[in-house]
């Protein structure tokens, strides 16, 4: 339930931060979240860390042609995810985004396939790898043109405004996107017409190798929300806790129809770009390892630990139990077999057209000839 | 359709596509119009004049000055279960847009597995004649009709005008809806009780035996004066009104090349790697052996439209130049 008067101050000079660095809860209210959510943030935080590792391990041994490192950026991914109703909000998420969309629940088998492109992937082997979506969750797909993605969520929000269905679209996107015309087009479209809607900025400082200050000359992202007549939080991405209530709040704000927000989450992306990516090349290693300490997964461990809610004991249960989770969810995601050429032919229309249909018919004799 | 009744109204292209946005919106009301100034200003070219008053702002929506925003929006509409149409100002500003409509609009359905459609349909004007010069001018509806993904139409006639919006807004994919600026004036009559049309076929509006006059849009007048000039010295052309860019109709186009054996393709667009050079070819790789004679092109000259109103004449397809063609491929130029 959103209170009457908000929790969180936007445009603070300072990022919002309710656990502190050792674990410490330090905001100025009560949790009110029980142990099992507590455990549940904790337990998310891990899976998207290992699908990452996982990720990777499957790009190195040749079964994936692509993949976009997602660790350092789960903080913001849990607490958006846990923030938006499930199946009935809708995301609209970038390319860097798998951990929350499997918090917020597309399966591990799915998520596999996409990128392995087997007959389990919604996707039927046409989108590249680290593009997910799901129609059953309301995910839109990945789209790789930056930014481009924001206009359309905006739509989606106008029709959910126009047919007052009281759900809310999440965007998200990294910082480079924001020098991006479809950003300002979006966003600015998004203020005029008071589309309930919150864009998520996962500020990590680099768009592959250029520089926050080369992106822009604004101090940070969250202020661009006043230009465009909307409150901006700048929060600490490497705290949970604070992207969840955080997002918590924007989310019902722009709910009770009172128009679009914009959240920074100031996160880092411990790996590189991607699997074709070298980020000793334009990143300092003494950066990489400051960062690295402010690991939010352990931020996490600490205040639970502090709580008496981590164990060593029960983390490594969790962390076996997740990755045979996802082995399985592999094993699955090949035993579905290759997917046939043939299917190629669909859904470049509803129905096939004529031409379609002959080319389709070429290609079969062509093969079999 | 064209049976004369007692139910005919005289009417004007612009009114009959109007009339198709006040159809489509009493019908159903997942449908609004969204576009810059298509409320209290009525749309730059007077075509939602009036339908403001009578929907309301929710669903006649002005918005800011983005191609890239309001096609985006458009795009997300359609996702979240709504049948907007979004109207752009011309054919050279919906490049602005150009990446929604072909990275996204196009691809989504085939992108995700099937999983997300977009039945949204696009409206704008294009072609020369307004002395608008380049920027405003061009007839890029060929180049779109290249792409995958997306229904290509160029309503020429009255009854198209009227007729083409309703299925498009019933297509399940992505729809573009190309107005020649030129035809919003054209007077005619309608039924009253006029129906949709489909949106896939080309259709003879004239039958002739003697060659094939292949033509679209805005220039789909100028071609059937044309035959009607011909007809004077006993030459009976046949014309073909394209009305779907894409997906295109070769069996008509074929059928009556096969009957005639010439064919003339009158195209605004410019000649090179046009939807012209496509009609050719298709022509050429299904009824090489019906041909008496080469296949003709008569296109706009490929340079940007100019401003002056007799360079802009001259740039573009006239009567003249389509007659001579015609009497080319058949043998009796003077």
């Amino acid at each position: 339930m959103i209170k009457d008067s908000p929790r969180f101050e936007p445009f603070s000079q300072k990022p919002i931060s309710l656990l502190s660095e050792s674990g410490e809860w330090i905001a100025p209210f009560d949790l009110d979240l029980d142990e099992a959510a507590l455990k549940g943030f904790y337990r998310d935080l891990l899976a998207a860390r290992l699908l990452d590792e996982r990720f990777i391990k499957l790009q190195r041994m040749g079964k994936i042609s692509f993949v976009a490192p997602t660790a350092g950026h789960e903080a913001a991914h849990v607490g958006i995810a846990h923030a938006v109703k499930r199946g009935h909000d809708w995301l609209f998420p970038y390319y860097r985004d798998a951990g929350m969309l499997l918090a917020f629940g597309v399966p591990a088998t799915e998520m596999m396939a996409q990128m392995m492109a087997t007959k389990a992937d919604s996707h039927k082997g046409r989108q590249m790898p680290s593009h997910p979506g799901s129609q059953a969750l309301n995910v839109f797909t990945v789209a790789s043109p930056i930014a481009s993605h924001i206009p359309p969520a905006v739509g989606t929000a106008i029709s959910m405004k126009i047919r007052n269905t009281g759900q809310v679209v999440v965007t998200s996107f990294g910082d480079g996107a924001t020098s991006e015309g479809d950003f300002h087009a979006g966003i600015n479209f998004a203020g005029a017409q008071g589309a309930p809607i919150v864009f998520v900025c996962e500020n990590n400082r680099y768009a592959i190798s250029v520089d926050y200050h080369k992106q822009t000359a604004a101090e940070n992202i969250a202020a661009k929300a006043s230009a465009y007549g909307m409150p901006g939080y700048l929060v600490d991405g490497m705290d949970v806790l604070a992207c969840y209530y955080v997002m918590q709040e924007a989310v019902e704000r722009t709910r009770k129809g009172l128009g679009p927000v914009l959240v920074e989450t100031q996160v880092y992306r411990f790996g590189p770009h991607s699997s074709a990516d070298d980020d000793s090349r334009y990143r300092p290693t003494e950066e990489v390892k400051a960062w690295k300490q402010r690991d939010p997964l352990m931020r996490m461990q600490r205040f639970l630990e502090k709580r008496g809610l981590w164990t060593k004991a029960w983390g490594d249960s969790l962390r076996n139990e997740i990755n045979e989770a996802f082995s399985v969810a592999i094993k699955e995601a090949e035993a579905a077999g290759a997917i046939p050429a043939e299917w190629m032919f669909e859904d470049v229309f509803k129905d096939m057209p004529r031409h379609l249909k002959q080319q389709l018919e070429r290609w079969r004799s062509e093969l079999s000839g | 359709m064209s049976v004369k009744s007692a139910t005919m109204l005289k009417t004007t292209y612009r009114e009959a596509v109007r009339e198709a946005i006040r159809d489509a919106m009493r019908r159903d009301d997942r449908v609004f119009l969204m576009g810059e100034d298509v409320g209290k200003y009525g749309g730059c070219y007077a075509v939602s004049l009036g339908l403001l008053e009578e929907f309301g702002p929710e669903r006649i929506r002005d918005t800011p000055l983005s191609e890239a925003a309001f096609v985006g929006a458009g795009i997300g509409a359609a996702l979240g279960g709504m049948r907007p149409i979004v109207e752009v100002m011309t054919v050279n500003f919906s490049l602005l847009a150009l990446d929604q409509i072909v990275n996204t609009a196009a691809t989504i359905l085939h992108m995700s597995g099937g999983q997300f459609n977009v039945p949204l349909v696009i409206r704008m004007a294009t072609g020369a004649g307004r002395q608008l010069a380049a920027q405003h001018s061009h007839s890029l509806e060929g180049w779109y009709a290249h792409i995958p993904g997306i229904k290509v139409l160029a309503p020429a006639t009255l009854e198209d005008a009227r007729g083409m919006l309703w299925a498009a807004i019933e297509d399940p994919d992505p729809v573009l809806i190309f107005e020649h600026a030129m035809l919003y004036g054209q007077e005619g009559e309608l039924a009253e009780d006029v129906a949709a049309v489909d949106i896939d076929k080309a259709v003879i509006r004239r039958a002739g035996s003697d060659v094939s006059l292949i033509t679209y849009g805005g220039t789909f007048y100028k071609t059937m004066q044309a035959a009607a000039e011909l007809a004077k010295d006993g030459i009976e052309a046949e014309v073909i009104d394209l009305r779907s860019l894409r997906p295109l109709d070769n069996g008509t186009i074929l059928d009556s090349v096969r009957r005639t054996h010439r064919a003339v393709i009158i195209d605004e667009g410019w000649r090179s790697g046009s939807l012209a050079a496509e009609v050719s070819a298709r022509i050429t790789e299904g009824a090489f052996y019906e041909l008496d004679a080469p296949v003709a092109r008569v296109c706009s000259a490929e340079v940007p439209m100019p401003y002056a109103k007799h360079l802009e004449e001259a740039a573009i397809p006239q009567l003249p130049g389509i007659v001579a063609a015609a009497r080319e491929v058949l043998g009796t130029h003077v």
